[in-house]
């Protein structure tokens, strides 16, 4: 640890305020990918220490090439470091034992194509030298859960990359696993899937499990991390909590119903009044993916054509009804009721 | 097919070579098994220093021996074997291996092609040619599926998905070589079957009828089958005494057939072929020579290259106490007509109990002419049974070579012969068998100036047969033997190199056990100081000046001395490679004894079995360490 040139780690350490479980810690970690000569071709990983405790969703943040991907396979045993150490609950990441304990969803899903998605599971889940009827019982929870009933005896090469993805997931669940590691987790998933995907990972969290993942999808980091490594060639370069992260300090956001442009003017004036500056006062936006859902939503529940806004309209009307109703099923509430109990277990 | 010395071993002998300890193969695997782990020590040892330094590098090092001896191998589990297996197996039938298949069966439907109906063993051409042509294509897939597979699961990152789960590098190459051996078994099966019933029925066959018959003067009848399928028999048929016919015919192209006629019918009933299709267990006696002055010799007369034209075989690990190898091939020994010269063979074991109608002798011998002599018909050569205590011999029964083809005599019970008082006639097993079970023969040539050649191997009793689909059935096992061969060799080749590479080293592996047999004569005569064109470099500096093979390398004494340094350098270095891959080619022999109507010797399978096994062994170890060792995404 001598050579801990990250500031931002050993800052961020104290901010967890009970001592937990550690259950990754890299220890001055890094890699460099060498030419068949032996030369030195890039460095993708520089000193890298973090730790990740059991419990939490841990994001890796980062532009291509940051070394996220590598941070990743080398905390898999799938790459060795060239300096340094990775500790997977507390034995060395080149164990095969410690594979019993992870679920790993890769970047794509590499699975056999010319497997049904039932095959797929019952062949992972020998691969945990699981029992026949362990494996049953366990392919059928899956396969409810990533909701592909409908598909379970279709190869997988049939399948659209949304599918293949969910049968990646399940196969990442198999054993039922204390530390799952999603590398893209949400990458060519429809905006249902990616609401799915992260309910489920804040499902998994709640159930005591860590969670480590990589994406560039920053807005689903910030909707499902508790903390966050932001990675820039091979450094890192921000490490803590994701609200910590992101609060701006010395700006107030007051949320209100009903207010008529009387009492909106009486307001800026109070803060104006208090030496603050109004930046501004303004209906908000809810988020396409807000739209999005409650559309689809609104489709399942009246078949049919749908009304369309126009221009007359109001259109911050209509997603403003829409956001309430978005807002609690992404923290908590599973989008899809059917998923509730599955994904409770 | 001439026997060598070492096809005789048994398998105790094989192993242990009871007087050449240095030679046996126990021996030789033993040490191939210590030299790679120490190769394999000292290079894992290298790699890691260079890779972490030295210390940490044999830190290293220890750290994967001791996960593979306390978590990889104890851990394994057969349900993810298994699983594993089944996957590979799929994989490969999904690849269209079942093609393979399909080219046989295309294969079979235009051997008839090829195949030449006119030939004089039809049986041993149709034999050979569906398992040499099973072989290949087996030897092929087993290429192609074997070394294919772990780089592609590589490319295509499937394996990220298997190494991340609890699953031991040892169970990976299991898996893989388990899974092909399935899809091998899974074509070699049909394939065995197909060839069976090809050469049954590529060989059925009738004759429309009689074409002649003739009463004899002493009530026999003799005759002549129709001419179908390029031959015709003669026959002699004798009558019972309700007036039924019944005789066998004469044996051409192998075979014969039975011809019964009953006295109510005018027709002639005639049999299936018979005998084309067999598996003799041949009972082999040692030999020893005559010479022309009657003194005894272990070599017969050589006519030619008989010997020391190639063939020294591999002298194990004599070489390295510096013993260089014998000739170990045996080629044919001759005897020369009207004088004194003889081969003699000394029979065990010749019992009533193993003989019942007499001896069946069969002898495939040489035949050399010194001179035209009676062009129209063979060699006359004799036959001597001669009890080798007491001396008493039967008088000599003549027969005339056939060449290329197994002579039958049946030797009869009762001989007319010399006891060494008196001429009486004798008893061939109270008079002329010893007490010890002993029988020698003793065979001549009879024509002045030509000469017979024999083997040890050529001259044999008969006493049994197996059946013919048993013994077709361990050419299959023979097969399939050299399948897991190349099979573990892909395997390991392709757990640290990619998929083309891997095949081409594989392919290597099996063409230098091809070319085994010239490395070891190189060596044999670098090591003898013999001119015989020398190693590599010599060779070359001779084709470009266009000397000749045996004389002295014509340049100076200093440059001849560094390119024979440097010969005995590739040699030997060739030798030793050599003689640690596994020796195919003696495997593939195996399809020689169904070929020629040879039962192939339990012993002779139970070699090649352990040394698949031995190989299979080394490669699984070797593959586990390069699996364990690389970096999967890398």
């Amino acid at each position: 640890m001598e050579t801990n040139t990250s500031a931002v780690a050993t800052e961020a350490a104290p901010a967890s305020p009970v001592e937990r479980e550690v259950v990754i810690e890299t220890r001055n970690l890094s890699k460099i990918y060498r030419d068949f000569w032996g030369r030195k071709k890039v460095q993708a990983l520089k000193s890298l220490d973090i730790e990740v405790q059991k419990g939490e969703i841990f994001g890796l943040l980062g532009p291509n090439g940051s070394g996220k991907s590598t941070t990743i396979k080398l905390i898999l045993g799938l790459l060795f470091p060239t300096s340094g150490r990775v500790l997977v609950f507390d034995k060395d990441a080149t164990e095969t034992r410690k594979n019993e304990r992870i679920g790993y969803l890769p970047e794509e899903s590499y699975l056999y194509k010319f497997l049904t998605a039932e095959e797929t599971l019952d062949f992972y889940g020998r691969l945990f030298d699981m029992s026949g009827e362990d494996r049953r019982r366990r392919v059928e929870e899956l396969i409810k859960l990533v909701g592909l009933e409908h598909a379970r005896h279709r190869q997988l090469r049939e399948y659209s990359k949304g599918m293949t993805r969910r049968v990646g997931l399940a196969q990442a669940l198999i054993n039922d696993p204390d530390l799952i590691m999603l590398d893209e987790p949400t990458t060519g998933l429809d905006p249902i899937g990616t609401r799915e995907m992260k309910d489920l990972i804040l499902n998994l969290r709640d159930q005591g499990k860590t969670v480590l993942l990589c994406s560039h999808q920053l807005a689903d980091v910030q909707d499902v991390c508790d903390r966050v490594a932001i990675l820039h060639q091979g450094e890192l370069k921000e490490l803590g909590r994701v609200s910590d992260l992101l609060k701006v300090q010395d700006v107030t956001e007051v949320h209100a119903r009903g207010l008529s442009e009387q009492a909106k003017s009486e307001i800026a004036e109070v803060i104006r009044r208090h030496g603050g500056e109004v930046e501004s006062i303004d209906n908000p936006t809810a988020t396409m993916e807000d739209l999005f859902l409650n559309i689809v939503r609104e489709s399942e529940a009246r078949p049919g054509a749908r009304r369309l806004s126009t221009a007359g309209d109001d259109p911050a009307a209509s997603a403003a009804s829409a956001a309430p109703s978005a807002e609690p099923s992404a923290s908590d509430q599973p989008a899809s009721p059917k998923r509730d109990g599955d994904a409770a277990e | 097919m001439t026997l060598q010395p070492e096809d005789f071993w048994s398998y105790g002998e094989w192993l242990l070579r009871p007087n050449a300890f240095l030679r046996s193969a126990l021996l030789q695997g033993v040490v191939l098994t210590v030299l790679a782990i120490l190769v394999g020590l000292v290079l894992g040892y290298l790699l890691a220093a260079a890779r972490k330094g030295p210390s940490e590098g044999f830190y290293a090092v220890a750290r994967v021996i001791r996960e593979m001896f306390v978590f990889d191998l104890p851990g394994t589990s057969v349900r993810r074997v298994y699983a594993l297996s089944r996957l590979a197996f799929k994989e490969a039938i999904r690849r269209r291996v079942l093609v393979v298949a399909g080219v046989f069966v295309v294969i079979l439907l235009f051997a008839g092609w090829y195949l030449n109906p006119k030939s004089d063993d039809p049986a041993q051409l149709y034999i050979s040619f569906v398992l040499t042509a099973t072989n290949y294509l087996i030897l092929l897939l087993a290429l192609f599926i074997s070394c294919f597979s772990i780089p592609a699961d590589i490319q295509n990152k499937t394996l990220y998905t298997i190494v991340t789960k609890p699953v031991r590098p040892t169970e990976i190459v299991l898996g893989r070589i388990f899974g092909f051996a399935a899809v091998g078994t899974c074509l070699l099966v049909p394939m065995g079957l197909a060839s069976y019933l090809f050469v049954k029925g590529g060989l059925n066959h009738d004759h429309a009828g009689i074409q002649e018959i003739e009463q004899q003067a002493d009530g026999t009848y003799v005759g002549k089958t129709t001419y179908d399928r390029h031959h015709q028999h003669t026959f002699t048929l004798t009558a019972d005494e309700a007036g039924n016919l019944e005789g066998v015919t004469d044996i051409a192209q192998g075979h014969q057939h039975s011809i019964t006629k009953a006295a109510d019918s005018e027709t002639y009933v005639i049999g299936p072929p018979t005998g084309a299709l067999t598996a003799r267990v041949p009972s082999y006696g040692s030999l020893y020579f005559l010479s022309r002055t009657g003194q005894r010799s272990e070599q017969g007369i050589d006519t030619g290259q008989e010997k020391g034209d190639g063939g020294y075989g591999s002298a194990g690990l004599e070489r390295l106490i510096g013993r260089t190898s014998q000739a170990n091939r045996i080629e044919f020994g001759y005897v020369e007509g009207g004088n004194l010269s003889a081969g003699i063979y000394t029979f065990d074991d010749v019992t009533p109990g193993r003989y019942q109608d007499g001896l069946p002798l069969q002898m495939n011998l040489r035949a050399y002419r010194a001179h035209k002599g009676k062009i129209d018909r063979g060699l006359r050569g004799t036959v001597t049974l001669r009890n080798p205590d007491t001396g008493a011999a039967s008088n000599a029964l003549t027969f005339i070579v056939d060449e290329y083809e197994v002579d039958e005599l049946m030797i009869p019970e009762t001989l007319a012969g010399n006891d060494g008082q008196r001429n009486r006639d004798l008893n061939l097993f109270e008079d002329l068998v010893n007490e010890n079970g002993q029988l020698q023969l003793e065979i001549r040539c009879l024509d002045r100036g030509q000469y017979l050649g024999m083997t040890q191997g050529d001259v044999f009793l008969k006493p049994r047969e197996n059946p013919f689909a048993w013994n077709f059935a361990k050419a299959y096992i023979s097969i399939w033997l050299q399948m897991i061969m190349v099979i573990s060799f892909g395997v390991m080749f392709s757990t640290f190199l990619n998929g083309a590479v891997a095949m081409l080293l594989t392919l290597v592996c099996v063409l230098l056990g091809f070319s085994a047999e010239t490395i070891y004569d190189v060596r044999h005569h670098i090591d003898i100081n013999k001119p015989m064109g020398g190693g590599p470099l010599e060779s070359m500096i001779r084709i470009a000046k266009q000397d000749a093979m045996t004389t002295e390398l014509d340049v100076d004494t200093l440059t001849s001395k560094i390119v024979k340094g440097v010969d005995t350098v590739i040699v030997y270095s060739m030798d030793v490679v050599a003689t640690s891959l596994p020796n195919l080619p003696k495997m593939v022999e195996t399809a020689e004894y169904a070929a020629n109507g040879f039962d192939i010797f339990g012993s002779l399978l139970a070699r090649h079995a352990t040394t698949t096994l031995a190989y299979l062994l080394l490669t699984f170890f070797v593959s586990y360490f390069c699996l364990k060792t690389r970096e999967i995404a890398a």
